[in-house]
């Protein structure tokens, strides 16, 4: 059976595909600037400018990137395994906290709620959290200064609280225990299982927050083998920026070669272009993730 | 019932005790680990030592005999091959000094940040670069570095000997010193930069004060109407203002409209507001109505050579001999056919002031746990040419030829892991064990021509305190950006009536407050240093 569209029905539609296909555009337009940029020699692009078609085709970006790729491929490294074990060890986390605190019959329960709640309210700022992190951690220049950072995010803990006390009512702890269960197989067996979707959503906002950390990098860093992709990323543009902009008042000489824009641009697409293609396909189960999040049934 | 509570309660305490034990327990196997490591360091150290102490006796008379490692920090980005060279120095320094370093870099991005907390989070650091531009002064004056004075004959005798005691004095904070300058001169004051290829091809007048500058530039406006006459990007305050009040003999790049003249370095003045700064912006205004001035300059993130070397642009108002060098040499490479010329604006003025002792140095921050060592470590590096040539030029026949008494370099930029002073080691180098490409020549060539010339440089030594007006600073600095840059770059039409809204803006961000306090410190200085 066919119920033929009405013509509002097919206004609507041809509505909805204008503004879809805008909006899609205006995303996508700056980064085919960049993929442009990227094939563009770079006397061409410092002399006429940006392009959507290459002015003057050339593949040095890449070729400069490609000549070490070493850098951007440990880079690479560090990102995946702090964003894996992260988010595996930060999910562990959370959801064993946001358990305990979900269960009534803990008794201090809203001592340590208040606790966890009070620290998005007030942090001691930047340098406290560095001497913290430096002299008493001894954190620096290790994975564990990348890693520890988000294991407790408090606004991801109450967010997993809320969700395990909505999804997982309180008889099933109660009946679990008289079936025998202790406590940790209560977790494991019945509270993971039914936030699963909690999970999906707590793991998805973990896993970007880890990908796209620079600033753990940033301050805790030394190393160059061990900075982030994202910072590596950061560093190279900013470097070339900063030593050429460095001012006349310092002298410096530009001996090196600074990465030029076409290599900026190059980078940015190696940098991108493995995620926007895995995203396609991983994407679905983030969406299915929210979905039943947002249904409470 | 309460015993039930407080067993509860112990559960809940064991529980976070255990919780913090596993934190406790990842941060401590790390520092475990190192320990461990540094300690079977130590042995293979004191073995080292027992073996040496006859062959090579320690010339400084310090303590040796417990092994360190030092903590270095530089500025910057590390180069690549950073891990062989500091195996090489460890390996001498092991010996002599029973010491190992460790190199650390901050990376370009956000390093004022990560210099400040270095600093301010107390962590144990040996040895780090100061400048005028890290502000050398004011940190010294907040307590950050130890005070070396007494330690320099003790652990340093040499070095305390090779610089000149009149360079020991000039980085003195407070009658103290907290850093070791370096002794290298060179001259960073600007000069013009123009194509004289297209100088010669038009014959326009060449750039040798602002009149002269302008006519270059309106002939290029008139014969290259597709290239920009001169490159510019949103710094206006460091490409346009400075560069011109350098031009009008100002001392330094005064703060807060504060105006000192060379010629009278004892007498302070506004120079917001005055006619003098009137006859800049109707300079800039001209300027910007033939089209010098690009109307979106300030949204130009471009770097100033680039447009130069890519042929966009036909001039600089000012750079400094080193960077023109770079963009010659550059040019001579990529279009033999264009030619630069250079004029230093020292010859316009009459003096030029090479770098002042502040513009390159290494301190010791307070919370060293080996001051003593870091400081005869930091000798050896300055005096001793094995280290030194290791730190700035690398690994001999790997990284880098000699020939004919000039630095080559082996292989290009991107393929070797150690370009000319990779390290950014500025503040160690020695004049006489110092190697140049062939390319420099052209800068010793005008750093000679400036040393005819040379006057001392009066601003650097100068140690601001702005404790007391910070908060007007900052409102200070909102205020310039929003209302005096538009100005200096001659993008407001009615100058007269634009210099009186940011002169009022400025009073109310408590402009006046901060000139009676900065004149009063530099009236301080002044007296101090006998300068007249």
């Amino acid at each position: 059976m066919h119920i033929k569209d009405d013509h509002y029905t097919r206004m609507l539609q041809g509505l909805a595909y204008t503004v879809i296909i805008l909006g899609s555009l205006a995303c996508l337009i700056p980064f085919l600037l960049i993929i442009s940029a990227s094939l563009t020699a770079n006397d061409s692009i410092i002399k006429d400018g940006y392009h959507f078609i290459p002015a003057q085709f050339s593949l040095e970006g890449y070729k400069t990137v490609f000549t070490f790729p070493d850098e951007v491929l440990r880079a690479y490294g560090v990102t995946l395994f702090t964003t894996v074990t992260g988010t595996v060890l930060g999910l562990f986390f959370m959801t064993m906290a946001g358990y305990v605190l979900a269960r009534k019959d803990f008794k201090y329960r809203n001592t340590f709620s208040f606790y966890i709640y009070f620290t998005t309210l007030f942090g001691g700022g930047l340098v406290p959290w560095y001497i913290m992190m430096t002299k008493y951690l001894h954190l620096t220049d290790s994975y564990g200064a990348l890693i520890f950072p988000g294991l407790m995010t408090p606004f991801l803990i109450i967010l997993m609280k809320n969700f395990i006390r909505s999804a997982v009512p309180e008889e099933l702890f109660e009946s679990a225990k008289i079936d025998g269960a202790g406590d940790f197989k209560i977790y494991w067996r019945i509270v993971l299982q039914l936030s699963m979707p909690g999970i999906a959503t707590v793991g998805l906002f973990l896993a970007l927050a880890y990908w796209n950390d620079w600033f753990s990098s940033s301050l805790f860093i030394n190393d160059p083998h061990k900075y982030q992709l994202q910072f590596h990323l950061y560093n190279v543009i900013n470097s070339a920026a900063f030593i050429a902009n460095m001012g006349a008042g310092t002298g410096v000489s530009l001996g090196a070669d600074l990465p030029t824009e076409s290599t900026k641009m190059a980078m940015a697409i190696v940098v991108t272009g493995p995620i926007l293609f895995l995203y396609p396909f991983i994407q679905r189960y983030f969406v299915k993730g929210l979905t039943i999040g947002a249904v409470k049934g | 019932m309460k015993k039930k509570a407080g067993r509860r309660s112990l559960v809940t305490l064991t529980t976070a005790a255990l919780a913090l034990s596993l934190l406790a327990g990842c941060g401590g196997n790390n520092s475990g680990n190192n320990s461990t490591s540094s300690e079977t360091d130590g042995n293979a150290g004191t073995a080292v030592k027992t073996d040496s102490s006859t062959a090579t006796p320690a010339d400084t008379g310090i303590d040796t005999s417990k092994k360190v490692e030092l903590q270095f920090y530089m500025l910057g980005d590390a180069p690549k091959d950073l891990p062989v060279i500091q195996e090489e120095i460890n390996k001498m320094a092991q010996e002599e000094l029973n010491a190992t370093v460790k190199f650390n870099y901050t990376s370009w991005t956000d390093w004022d940040q990560k210099y400040k907390l270095l600093l301010s989070s107390g962590q144990a650091i040996d040895l780090i670069f100061t400048a005028d531009w890290t502000q050398y002064q004011s940190y010294a004056k907040r307590g950050a570095f130890l005070a070396i004075d007494e330690l320099l004959p003790k652990a340093a005798p040499e070095l305390q000997k090779f610089v000149p005691e009149s360079m020991w004095e000039d980085v003195k904070v407070d009658g103290k010193i907290y850093t070791v300058p370096a002794t290298y001169k060179e001259y960073v004051t600007n000069g013009f930069v123009w194509r004289e290829d297209l100088r010669k091809k038009y014959n326009l007048p060449q750039p040798t004060d602002l009149a002269s500058y302008e006519a270059y530039m309106d002939g290029i406006a008139k014969n290259e109407p597709d290239m920009m006459p001169m490159s510019l990007n949103s710094d206006i305050g460091n490409n346009l203002h400075y560069i011109y009040t350098e031009l009008n003999k100002m001392v330094g790049a005064l703060p807060y409209g504060m105006g000192v003249k060379y010629e009278s370095p004892a007498t302070v003045y506004t120079y917001w507001g005055s006619d003098e700064q009137k006859e800049e912006l109707k300079t800039m205004k001209r300027w910007a109505d033939k089209g010098f001035i690009p109307k979106n300059v300030l949204n130009i993130k471009d770097t100033m050579q680039d447009p130069v070397t890519s042929g966009k642009a036909a001039s600089m108002f000012g750079d400094n001999p080193t960077r023109y060098n770079d963009m010659k040499m550059k040019i001579s490479t990529t279009h033999p056919d264009w030619e630069l010329g250079y004029y230093p604006f020292g010859k316009t003025t009459g003096y030029a002031t090479p770098v002042h002792p502040i513009h390159n140095g290494f301190a010791i921050p307070k919370n060293s746990k080996n001051p003593e060592r870091a400081l005869a470590f930091y000798q050896k590096l300055v005096l001793d040419k094995r280290y030194n040539q290791l730190t700035e030029y690398g690994i001999e026949g790997k990284n880098y030829t000699v020939e004919d008494g000039y630095y080559k370099l082996v292989g290009t930029s991107q393929s070797n892991g150690f370009s000319r002073e990779g390290m950014n080691g500025w503040a160690w180098r020695n004049p006489e064990f110092m190697l140049f490409d062939k390319g420099f020549d052209g800068v010793k060539a005008i750093f000679e021509e400036l040393d005819k010339i040379q006057k001392p440089d009066l601003f650097l030594g100068f140690a601001e305190d702005y404790s007391s007006y910070q908060a007007e600073k900052a409102a200070l600095e909102q205020v310039e950006k929003q209302y005096l840059f538009p100005l200096e770059a001659g993008l407001v039409d009615d100058i007269d009536k634009g210099l009186e809204t940011f002169m009022q803006k400025a009073k109310q961000a408590g402009l006046e407050k901060i000139q009676a306090e900065w004149t009063k410190q530099w009236n301080a200085y002044v007296a101090e240093k006998g300068i007249k």
